[in-house]
């Protein structure tokens, strides 16, 4: 599977605190656990996540990786929706999405308080130029961005533990789902790509976005 | 339900987004007795996917559609064959028995190209929910994270579909924030007018040409690498129950 590139591998983020920079790097750490557990074979290592003690304290870890991708997307939305370039059906459909990545930042933020865990600040974002020049490329960065993001979440389904966290990374992937879909049909492209989801691990999420960690 | 209330989408209308504090509400969906174990899971899900590609099966050869909506919709219906295959794969590969296709009848679900594409916007849904609604009942990691890959495929279904029917965007392509799941009683009485004769005799009619799990393993959920999240949903309740005690940290 190629990494995918937003933005073109420009640089795109920069942590506001050394701090978040070192804690969103931390979960490479755990990309060994995804990566082994895909490698190794669902058959013959079923349970092979299971047996990373990476998982056990990963939770929080991950939900941090979540808030800052939703972050990430919800400031994408502000942003080239406020442009105004998007009108009639595209803004109708557009709009609510932007919605829906601020409530996904809200409620992992909360759900990270809640279980007593320090939600990332929101990083500072830093956008190439063109990125928002035209409808068109405002939207077929949407489309690498929502479909960069189901397969993220669909990517830490297994190293997740608890049974709650698990419920609302898949209310809200559902979601993303639905995002990525209408998006692609938007721009001419598939909205079906694939029978099953697919995922990736933290490893190339971080490849699509790494410049903002150099 | 009469078959009309179903066409209409009421029973879309038990979603409704959630703030994540009423998380374990999702779980609560799922009462304690619906399902025994994966495999009942399991039967319930192909349940749901015969009736899907059923659906669309004799809603494509009706030639109702054409241009970029007939191509989604081959490209749905497809996808709806594939979970039927995948699914009595992996309940093979399990040891379980698959349930037959069900007897189905669609009614007027195919008079038009409203009616068909209406129809179809419901069911997603219903997917949708049904999905998340079961998730917690999966132990299995595997067939949590295929059928978290289902759930993905079947939201990007009822979205696009809701937009090829102009709905509004919320509450007709979008579902909210965050999807909701459908307790299993919910779903099968939304069902249950398209369900002329439900099979609950295991034949080989249920083998719907996948391959054999032990001939093309590609056709079960366990090859799925790919798959991933609502298995989430039942993995944490696996991971919950069983991990900790296995885990020396």
């Amino acid at each position: 599977m190629g990494d995918p590139q937003i933005f073109d591998g420009k640089p795109v983020l920069q942590f506001s605190t050394e701090t978040n920079r070192r804690s969103f790097l931390k979960y490479a750490g755990l990309v060994g656990v995804g990566a082994s557990f895909v490698a190794g074979g669902i058959l013959n290592a079923p349970y092979a996540a299971a047996n990373a003690p990476a998982v056990a304290k990963g939770d929080l870890d991950i939900l941090n990786y979540a808030l800052t991708l939703e972050y990430l997307e919800s400031d994408f939305y502000s942003t080239g929706l406020a442009k105004g370039f998007l009108t009639g059906r595209d803004l109708d459909l557009i709009a609510p999405i932007g919605d829906h990545e601020k409530q996904h930042v809200a409620a992992v933020t909360s759900t990270i308080k809640s279980l007593g865990g320090t939600p990332v600040s929101k990083p500072k974002i830093t956008y190439p130029a063109g990125i928002f020049d035209s409808k068109a490329k405002f939207l077929a960065t949407a489309s690498m961005f929502e479909e960069l993001g189901v397969k993220a979440y669909h990517g830490q389904v297994p190293l997740i533990q608890s049974g709650d966290i698990l419920g609302a990374a898949a209310s809200i992937a559902g979601v993303e789902s639905r995002h990525a879909a209408v998006i692609a049909s938007l721009i001419g492209g598939n909205p079906f790509p694939s029978h099953i989801e697919e995922h990736v691990t933290m490893a190339t999420v971080l490849a699509a976005v790494k410049p903002l960690i150099s | 339900m009469s078959r009309s209330d179903f066409v209409r989408g009421q029973l879309s209308e038990v979603q409704a987004p959630l703030a994540l504090s009423a998380l374990n509400n999702r779980w609560a969906l799922a009462a304690p007795g619906d399902f025994s174990n994966d495999i009942d899971v399991l039967n319930y899900a192909l349940t749901l996917e015969y009736l899907e590609s059923a659906f669309y099966q004799q809603g494509q050869a009706a030639g109702l559609l054409s241009g970029t909506e007939k191509d989604y919709l081959d490209k749905i219906a497809a996808d709806e064959a594939y979970h039927v295959t995948a699914i009595t794969a992996t309940i093979k590969k399990l040891g379980g028995t698959p349930v037959a296709a069900p007897g189905v009848n669609f009614g007027a679900a195919f008079a038009s190209r409203n009616s068909y594409l209406t129809t179809s916007h419901t069911f997603e849904n219903v997917g949708v929910g049904a999905y998340l609604g079961a998730a917690g009942f999966i132990k299995d990691k595997a067939v949590l994270q295929a059928a978290a890959g289902i759930f993905g495929v079947e939201a990007r279904h009822a979205a696009v579909v809701g937009n090829l029917l102009g709905l509004k965007a919320e509450g007709g392509v979008y579902m909210g924030a965050f999807e909701t799941g459908v307790a299993k009683a919910t779903v099968l009485a939304g069902v249950a007018p398209f369900i002329v004769q439900m099979s609950s005799t295991p034949t080989g009619a249920a083998d719907t040409g996948g391959g054999s799990a032990s001939k093309d393993d590609k056709a079960g959920l366990y090859a799925v690498g790919s798959a991933a999240l609502l298995g989430a949903a039942g993995a944490a309740v696996y991971v919950a129950k069983h991990r900790a005690a296995e885990q020396a940290e």
